[in-house]
């Protein structure tokens, strides 16, 4: 525009433009950058902070309620606690294979779905499940009780010293 | 590009086949993007337009009036992306949501509290759709006094107008959804509005055989109150029937756009010298030795026999940098407003208790202020007559002249002054006189339901317009300069009777200098 | 020639940078300001401080910083609570401060909160991730966080509180005490049994702050706080109330509201109710009858006070009669009957049969021979003795001397003055001929009624009262003139 004629070029005569600018490069950045963000925000709100149901750790009573050889089903709750001489611990029966809840059987879990069998300590006997009914962690609360944390998986054989 | 001439004339299947895979990457690279670069040269540019689905919603080339930013104010863009940016936060905010008068406020208070964003979404969608109401407000404004509505764009008026409608019925419809206190009795004075014919079929006497009012109101409403059915009513419309016509209006109105030879603005002289951003351009003559592209050149209502695109650019890129830079502003002025204030949330909807004063949304209360004079007449004939009034401009108004210009025909910046004045000192004056010294109910308490319908400051407001537009259109000689005449007051009475009850009307409905003065209840 | 775009693309690199700035602010406070999670790593240190043994280590180790909620579907509450006040079962955190101290053990021992939650009792937003909106006084919420103090009066919910410790419910008792001592069933019905000047209250406590009247309340705002200041003034509260100033200290005012915000009835699952909240519930679809000096003490006593005198009634602008004195002594029991139980239509005094005052019929004899046995009754009862036949009057005559003796307080037609009204269907109907003679002739002590027969014979002539009362009996109210001539009317028209 320094020039001393008003009239412009036609466009036939394309004025030289910096396409590959400084300003379109910082601009477009942060136009990506400002929306990845929001995207990553967007991704955020779909995932639940907390669980809509009940909690999935599970006060089950003090210890003295549980005694040595005895089995408790928490069926809701779809996990048994059993106790023998080496303490307490508790097991899944929510099958491996695709969730259903197992029944208790004779010999120790049935799987009404697709026909899986398990032996008492949760050992695969039979079907498709790919893995044993899981050992759940136990641990104590504050004021005592023992508490089963459903999601928290402990080797087979942890036995909690009540 | 190229890839055809990879393939080799003579070979194995299996060594073919072998080929492609190695070169899978980079020919699935190339479907996607078919450049494999930015363009470079304005052929490249056209294809980039041209052979996106997105893109090619622009022309071509753009006119630099277009895209000079006091033309437009970016105000139909600004609409369209905060309509976008309502589509996606409702859509997220749509999983968390549960529309049901049991449910529906322990989830607004879940997305407050505990959902991840949740608030923040839940702010952003709020915000937007105040400034997509807004905007679309402004785009009308816009496009009237820049006369772009004239042939061959009365049409699309039309369908912007559609677009209006359809934007305050979105943003009424969500009202309800949190199924706060705010939203239980803001809907059912929406609804109670859609039920003011029964005041004139009530003074006739025949409510009892028709009765179009009550009828209207349990249409929307599934019942005679504000309940479940409302809400699964008013949801369906909000997430599905409402967004889904107008997302089928606006690519009516953006095609249309196209087809009216982009935004208006006034015909450049062919072959000479043409006038805008302060200096002079020469206009493209077509070089008789040159053939140019079909869409080089197809612009305007007619195919432009010796006259080109002169003042032009190509839209790619500097349409799309006014596109992002005007999606940006909208979206960091929601950010902004959604990061300070919360969008409201009220106590749960509770019939026995009412809100006082109960007001309906905002863009609703300068009608609400007409309804509190007569149901009827400021419920329904009023918008009614402002509507049509709207739809009927361009073809009351058929003279070319001034398109794409503010304020384009002579006389027309002193009439829309003078019209604003005269809009501004009806408007107050009358309100003023209501406030002190009421209207007919209070001097004559036997008075019929009638007179106070055919009487009332709204009324009286729509008469002052119509004869001050008259006056302008004898005194003028001009139907533009009427029209301005009108819509300047209308605009005016639109916005001081939306102030005055927003900020001047408390409980029942008495008048306040200021909320703060509102006796606590 | 100047790039047409490119003050756009400043624009966008601008507007670009406000947003990412507002976005990564957002996230910020979202994920590392919430007040919950500042908390929870507040409570975190302290659980460290106190991991001294084995147990301790590991409820350490297993605490994580997350929300936390209890759901109750059945109480419909869904408690966040728990994300701040996580100390709540520890017996450790007795010397730590709120919100990380433990809660009272043997309340909790009964009220898992599990099972519970936290705002069946305590009220509040439980909704809320921050103390602000969960005690939500000043926040779009109906019921906000009560004050500890007045905690127990949500105990009403499932609890008959005569059943409860009293050491716990100490402010309820009092105010259940105060509500019969101060005769507010006078005005206000509860359960179906109370008067009808004031409204009933069978669900005061789950009122919200809007069906109040805050007009003359400080902020902030809270349905305690109009209570407590309306029990200190009534009319000072509410303009124009007609309800008496309870005169009470500010303990007993706010013992009352204590009572007060007991008196809700919220629909809660019957395995949440205590077996002595279903009994409660059993007895009162068949009342026992109550003694009459109760009785008099809850329903009569605001207005008529012991009922030996009567007094001008400044609110009402009129009489209240003495209804323990001479009247009770000269009524038959019928009369009494019939006064209480349909009461004087047109006056403040309300009906209480069942039906309207909830008082059963056993109960209204009994108050109405607890009328007569007064003192002062008795006293007067030799005058009720000493009464004779009354002959028939002349009724016109009878109007002369009601202008001349009796429309200065009783107004001309007996239409009512300072004086009751004596043209009232229901008072004409109960009182006889000698009851009207008996009280013309011999007053009514310690009211402004005086004798009109001296002992002597001086005043007003046997004759004479029996014209007065002929001009009564003459008297009927437009209702029922109208009534009749619509009848006849009727009668007519069928001919």
């Amino acid at each position: 525009m320094s020039d001393t004629n008003d009239v412009k070029p036609s466009r036939l005569e394309p004025p030289p433009v910096t396409r590959r600018s400084f300003l379109s490069i910082a601009s477009l950045i942060s136009f990506l950058a400002a929306m990845g963000t929001a995207l990553a925000g967007v991704l955020r709100l779909p995932k639940p902070t907390v669980e809509p149901g009940p909690v999935r750790r599970y006060k089950v009573g003090h210890p003295e309620q549980f005694p040595v050889g005895a089995e408790t089903l928490f069926a809701e709750q779809n996990f048994v606690v059993r106790r023998d001489a080496a303490g307490v611990y508790a097991i899944s029966t929510t099958c491996t294979h695709l969730g259903c809840a197992v029944a208790r059987t004779a010999e120790g879990f049935a799987c009404p779905c697709h026909g899986s069998k398990f032996a008492a300590n949760g050992r695969v006997l039979a079907g498709p499940a790919p893995r044993p009914l899981p050992w759940l962690e136990i641990s104590r609360a504050a004021d005592g009780q023992l508490v089963v944390y459903v999601d928290r998986e402990v080797p087979e054989g942890t036995h909690f010293q009540a | 590009m190229g890839t055809t001439a990879t393939i080799p004339e003579k070979t194995s299947a299996t060594q073919e086949f072998l080929d492609n895979l190695r070169q899978l990457p980079r020919n699935l690279k190339d479907a996607w993007f078919r450049l494999g670069r930015l363009p470079e040269s304005e052929r490249e540019e056209s294809q980039a337009t041209f052979h996106n689905l997105f893109l090619h919603l622009h022309s071509v080339r753009v006119h630099l009036r277009t895209l000079r930013p006091s033309l437009t104010l970016g105000l139909g863009l600004i609409a369209t992306f905060s309509f976008l940016v309502l589509v996606i936060t409702g859509l997220l905010l749509m999983i968390y949501y549960k529309p049901s008068t049991a449910l529906a406020y322990q989830s607004m208070k879940d997305i407050h509290y505990v959902v991840a964003t949740g608030r923040f979404i839940r702010n952003i969608h709020r915000w937007a759709a105040h400034i997509m109401v807004i905007a679309v407000f402004a785009h009308m404004a816009r496009v009237f006094f820049t006369a772009s509505y004239k042939k061959p764009r009365e049409f699309n008026w039309l369908v912007g107008l559609g677009l209006l409608v359809l934007t305050l019925a979105l943003s009424f419809t969500g009202y309800l959804l949190p199924y706060d206190q705010l939203a239980y009795w803001a809907t059912t004075i929406g609804a109670n509005i859609a039920n003011s014919p029964r005041e004139l079929t009530d003074a006739l006497g025949i409510t009892p055989y028709f009765d179009p009012g009550g009828f209207q109101k349990r249409l929307l409403l599934g019942a005679n109150t504000v309940g479940e059915d409302s809400l699964i009513r008013f949801y369906v419309l909000h997430v599905f029937i409402l967004p889904l016509l107008l997302v089928i209006l606006l690519s009516v109105h953006f095609w249309r756009i196209r087809k009216d030879g982009g935004l208006a603005r006034p015909e450049d002289p062919p072959g000479g010298l043409a006038e805008w951003g302060g200096k002079l351009h020469r206009v493209f003559e077509p070089l008789a030795t040159k053939t140019y592209g079909l869409m080089a050149v197809v612009r305007g209502r007619r195919p432009p026999v010796n006259r080109g695109p002169e003042g032009t650019v190509m839209s790619w890129p500097h349409l799309l940098w006014a596109e992002l830079a005007v999606l940006m502003l909208t979206i960091a002025v929601t950010l902004v407003l959604s990061f300070y204030i919360d969008a409201p949330l009220k106590e749960i909807a509770n019939p026995a208790v009412p809100e006082n004063p109960a007001k309906a949304p905002w863009y609703f209360l300068g009608l609400q202020e007409l309804v509190s004079y007569s149901a009827f007449m400021g419920g329904l004939v009023i918008p009614t007559i402002a509507v049509l009034g709207l739809a009927l401009i361009p073809f009351l108004d058929r003279r070319p002249g001034g398109e794409g210009l503010w304020f384009g025909t002579p006389g027309e910046r002193t009439v829309a002054w003078q019209s604003l004045l005269f809009g501004l000192v009806c408007t107050v004056g009358l309100l003023a006189f209501t406030v002190n010294f009421g209207w007919l109910r209070n001097w004559f308490p036997e008075i019929h339901q009638l007179w106070i319908i055919a009487i009332n400051p709204g009324s009286i407001l729509v008469l002052l317009f119509a004869g001050w537009s008259l006056w302008t259109l004898k005194r003028k000689n001009s139907v533009r300069l009427a029209a301005v005449a009108l819509f300047t007051c209308f605009l005016v009475g639109f916005v001081v009777l939306t102030y005055f009850a927003t900020v001047h009307r408390g409980p029942n409905w008495q008048f306040y200098w200021w909320p703060s003065q509102w006796p606590v209840h | 020639m100047k790039d047409p775009s490119r003050l756009y693309r400043w624009m966008l690199l601008w507007t670009s940078l406000v947003a990412l700035g507002f976005l990564l602010a957002a996230a910020v406070r979202e994920n590392l300001l919430a007040e919950w999670q500042q908390r929870q790593r507040a409570y975190r240190k302290l659980l460290a401080e106190k991991a001294t043994d084995a147990r301790g280590r590991e409820l350490l180790r297993n605490f994580r910083i997350e929300l936390r909620q209890v759901s109750v579907p059945a109480l419909g509450a869904v408690d966040r609570c728990v994300s701040c006040h996580v100390g709540i079962d520890d017996p450790r955190m007795t010397d730590v401060p709120q919100p990380y101290r433990l809660h009272p053990v043997e309340i909790l021992e009964h009220h898992p909160v599990d099972r519970y939650g936290c705002t069946i009792c305590h009220q509040g937003q439980g909704a809320a991730t921050n103390f602000h909106d969960a005690k939500a006084e000043d926040a779009y919420w109906d019921y906000p966080l009560l004050p500890r103090e007045l905690t127990q009066a949500t105990c009403m919910t499932c609890h008959d509180v005569s059943r409860l410790p009293p050491q716990d419910v100490t402010l309820v008792l009092e105010g259940m005490r105060l509500y019969e001592q101060k005769s507010c069933g006078s005005c206000h019905k509860l359960q179906g049994r109370g008067g009808a000047l004031g409204p009933a209250l069978d669900n005061e406590g789950l009122k919200t702050k809007h069906q109040l009247i805050l007009t003359n309340l400080k902020p902030p705002y809270t349905t305690w706080r109009w209570h407590q200041a309306h029990f200190r003034d009534p009319a000072g509260i509410v303009p124009g109330s007609q309800m008496k100033n309870p005169t009470v200290t500010e303990r007993e005012a706010l013992a009352l509201t204590a009572y007060m915000l007991s008196l809700r009835q919220r629909d809660v699952p019957e395995s949440y109710l205590a077996p002595d909240k279903i009994a409660q519930k059993f007895r009162a679809l068949s009342p026992q009858p109550q003694p009459a000096e109760q009785l008099y003490r809850m329903y009569c006593f605001a207005c008529h006070g012991d009922g030996t005198y009567g007094r001008w009634e400044k609110t009402f602008q009129r009489f209240i009669p003495a209804i323990r004195g001479t009247l009770a002594a000269t009524a038959t029991r019928e009369y009494l009957e019939t006064q209480i139980a349909q009461g004087r239509p047109g006056t403040q005094m309300p009906p209480w049969h069942s039906q309207a005052g909830g008082l059963l019929p056993k109960e209204i004899t009994a108050l109405a021979d607890y009328l007569r046995a007064s003192p002062a009754a008795r006293s007067a009862r030799d005058l009720a003795a000493r009464s004779r036949p009354v002959a028939r009057g002349d009724a016109a005559r009878g109007q002369m001397l009601f202008l001349r003796n009796c429309a200065g307080c009783h107004g001309v037609a007996g239409v009512g003055g300072v004086a009751p009204e004596l043209a009232n269907p229901v008072f004409l109907r109960a009182a006889d001929d000698s009851f009207l003679a008996t009280t013309i002739r011999n007053g009514r002590a310690a009211t402004a009624m005086p004798a009109f027969q001296r002992p002597d014979g001086a005043g007003l002539s046997d004759a004479e009262i029996a014209d007065i009362i002929a001009f009564l009996r003459s008297l009927e109210s437009p209702s029922q003139q109208t009534a009749q001539a619509q009848d006849k009317s009727r009668a007519g028209g069928s001919q």
